[in-house]
C-alpha cells in the first residue's frame, strides 16, 4: 500500500507544506516555516524537492528591500493532493 | 523527516493539524471592528447628546470624526500589507465585501445630501448587518451573526420611532455587532495564536 503513495508527498515535510498551500491562495517562506516549524534550511530542501516536482511554484521577490518568498500550489500539486488523501482513504478503509 | 516511520496515519494527523493552522490565519480581523465600532459609537452617542440635549444647530459636525477612522484604516492596511505572511481565498473574500459595503456607505451619502437624512440610520444599521453577517458566517463566528440579526431588527424598529432616537438605536446597532463581537474576535484570536 505504501508503494501506491506519492513518494514526494509520502514525508513529513512536504505533505505539511503542501496542506499548508491547499488552504491559502499564496504563503511566504515565512510563514511556511513558522507553521511547520522547520529549520529554514530542509523547507528550502523540501521546497526545490516540490517545486521540481512542478507541484508548487516559487517566486523569489524584493519587498521593502528585503527579499521575499511566495510559494504557491499548482494545479499539478492540487491534483496530486487529492489523489494521495484518496490514496490514504482506500489504505484506511481497507483495514477496517 | 524520516519517511520509513511516517505512516498513513501520521500523514491524516499531519494533514488535519497544517488545515487547522490556515484556518487561523483569516481570523483576525478585530482591528476594524473595533476602530469603526468605538468611533460610530461616539459619533452616535456625541450626536445625540448635542442634537437632543444641548440642541446645538451644528451637531453633525461631530461625524468629523470619521476622518481618524479614514486614516487609521488606510495606515493599517498599508502596514498590514508588508506584515501579511500569506494569503487566503477567504481573507480576499472578505475584502471584497467590506470594500464594496464601503462604497455602499459612501454613495448612501451622496443619496442622503440630496434626498434628506431621515431614514440614514435604518440603511446605516442594514449595511451593519450585512457586513457583520456574512463575516459571521465566513468565519463562523457566532457573536457577529447574532449581532447582524440584532442590527436587522434594530433598522426594523427605527422605521417606528422618532428619528432622533433612531441616532441611540444605530449606537446601540454598532455596539452589538461591531464593538463587543469584534473584542471577543480579538480574544479569540489572540488565544488562537498562542497555539498555533
Amino acid at each position: 500500500m505504501f508503494k501506491d503513495l506519492d513518494p514526494i508527498l509520502h514525508s513529513q515535510l512536504r505533505l505539511a507544506i503542501i496542506s499548508l498551500l491547499i488552504g491559502v491562495k499564496e504563503a511566504e517562506f515565512n510563514y511556511l516555516k513558522e507553521k511547520t516549524n522547520a529549520t529554514a534550511g530542509n523547507l528550502s530542501v523540501q521546497i526545490s524537492k516540490l517545486k521540481e516536482a512542478g507541484y508548487i511554484e516559487v517566486v523569489k521577490q524584493y519587498k521593502d528591500n528585503y527579499p521575499q518568498t511566495i510559494c504557491r500550489i499548482t494545479p499539478k500539486g492540487r491534483k496530486a493532493f487529492e489523489e494521495y488523501v484518496e490514496d490514504l482513504q482506500t489504505y484506511l478503509n481497507s483495514r477496517k | 523527516m524520516q519517511n520509513e516511520n511516517f505512516s498513513p496515519e501520521d500523514s491524516i494527523r499531519v494533514i488535519q493539524a497544517m488545515i487547522e493552522k490556515t484556518k487561523f490565519t483569516v481570523a483576525d480581523n478585530s482591528y476594524y471592528f473595533l476602530l469603526w465600532g468605538w468611533l460610530v459609537f461616539i459619533g452616535c452617542i456625541g450626536q445625540f447628546v448635542l442634537k437632543v440635549l444641548v440642541q446645538y444647530p451644528y451637531h453633525y459636525l461631530i461625524w468629523n470624526i470619521t476622518f481618524i477612522g479614514i486614516i487609521f484604516s488606510i495606515y493599517h492596511g498599508v502596514k498590514g500589507r508588508g506584515q501579511k505572511k500569506a494569503k487566503t481565498y477567504v481573507s480576499e473574500s472578505l475584502d471584497n465585501l467590506w470594500i464594496a459595503i464601503v462604497v455602499s456607505y459612501i454613495l448612501f451619502d451622496f443619496a442622503f445630501v440630496r434626498f434628506g437624512w431621515e431614514g440614514c440610520y435604518t440603511f446605516y444599521m442594514m449595511l451593519y448587518a450585512l457586513g457583520c453577517f456574512v463575516t459571521g458566517r465566513v468565519l463562523k463566528f457566532y457573536p457577529l451573526i447574532w449581532g447582524a440579526i440584532g442590527s436587522w431588527c434594530l433598522a426594523l424598529i427605527s422605521t417606528f420611532t422618532p428619528i432622533d432616537y433612531n441616532i441611540l438605536l444605530c449606537g446601540l446597532a454598532i455596539l452589538i455587532s461591531y464593538i463587543i463581537p469584534g473584542h471577543l474576535l480579538k480574544r479569540q484570536y489572540r488565544k488562537l495564536d498562542m497555539h498555533v
